[in-house]
């Protein structure tokens, strides 16, 4: 260990040098998004990332279980299929044999009593099989907040292109791409002004930039 | 439990829709009609008649807290049982329904027995159901 870096519980701390660096670059950072005003609304938007990571994650469970759920009850109601199939298979068999002894010793009131309980086991799996569909449902909503905090996080980033351009870069005037109806940007005419309201707007904005 | 009392499902989502009226037609309830959002099911409820209503609240254009604001104002719809069914499990949320005059609340995901339980309950409580 040289003289410029000290170990303090565990973490190995930065020569003075590069600690002076960093603090100058953080503080040169915090500044100029502070000028820019964008502190607060970047900082909303670091914070719910941990909270995208968790909203992908529980995705994930819930479509992975859904599946399982789903494999599991098909297992099952395969083999009620199988049962009634061999067992139907097999009263068949002995009423071709045999129709009266059949039926007087009671192998056909059996069948039927079996197939009434297979039937209904079934059909509880079906039901099962329709309920772990409401994933759709819960994830549906789940991803349509992530999307949001992608849309905020692409709005935020052109906002800061956009200030942060130098002057050189001046942004050429926006040339509307014709429509091809198959998935029109919405325009939200609330929206601050600096902010993309459609996709060729930003296109073009990138393009002037060099991006 | 067989019963021919008429219900509405409102749901944004058509998978649920269809997961509901399943579900309530294997408890014994055949007569239904969905919406997929607020304002079809007023106007459904407007034009026709039910009995209760089984309702999402997370949905676009008119959410299921706003259907029930106007379901409780007017004088035609308000005695109908509004049973709220949502992922939306905030406390505010589940107490706001019941302030609004919601009759249950189911959160998501849900089991066949929840909803046959809280409906047994809804329909006893409106007198629909000895």
């Amino acid at each position: 260990m040289n003289a410029a870096t000290l170990v303090l519980g565990g973490v190995e701390a930065a020569s003075p040098d590069i600690h002076l660096k960093i603090g100058t670059l953080t503080r040169q950072l915090h500044d100029t998004l502070q000028q820019l005003g964008l502190t607060e609304k970047l900082q909303g938007t670091v914070q719910e990332l941990p909270d995208v990571k968790s909203r992908l994650s529980y995705i994930s469970r819930l479509t992975g279980e859904a599946a399982e759920r789903v494999l599991n009850r098909v297992d099952q109601a395969k083999i009620q299929h199988e049962q009634i199939t061999s067992k139907t298979r097999r009263v068949s068999t002995l009423l071709a044999e045999d129709p009266d002894s059949t039926v007087t010793h009671g192998h056909l009131i059996n069948y039927l009593n079996d197939m009434e309980k297979s039937s209904q086991l079934v059909d509880q799996h079906l039901t099962d099989i329709m309920m772990a569909q409401d994933f759709h449902d819960l994830t549906g909503q789940v991803i349509g907040r992530v999307v949001n905090l992608a849309s905020t996080i692409e709005q935020q980033l052109v906002e800061l292109l956009i200030q942060t351009a130098p002057l050189g870069a001046a942004l050429k005037p926006s040339v509307e791409k014709k429509e091809t109806g198959l998935a029109g940007p919405v325009i939200d005419k609330e929206n601050p002004e600096g902010v993309m309201i459609n996709q060729s707007q930003v296109d073009d904005l990138l393009a002037s930039l060099g991006f | 439990m067989a019963n021919e009392l008429r219900f509405l499902v409102v749901d944004d989502l058509s998978t649920m829709r269809r997961i509901i009226r399943n579900l309530l037609k294997e408890i014994g309830f055949v007569e239904a009609d969905e919406a997929e959002d607020g304002v079809v099911a007023l106007q459904k409820l407007r034009s026709s008649t039910f009995d209760f209503v089984v309702s999402d609240i997370n949905m676009p254009n008119m959410n299921g807290f706003q259907l029930l604001t106007e379901i409780k104002k007017d004088e035609k719809l308000k005695h109908l049982p509004v049973l709220m069914v949502t992922a939306e499990a905030r406390k505010e949320d589940i107490v706001r329904a019941a302030q609004q005059g919601a009759a249950g609340y189911i959160v998501k995901p849900f089991t066949k027995a929840t909803l046959e339980d809280k409906l047994t309950l809804v329909l006893k409580k409106a007198g629909l159901q000895p």
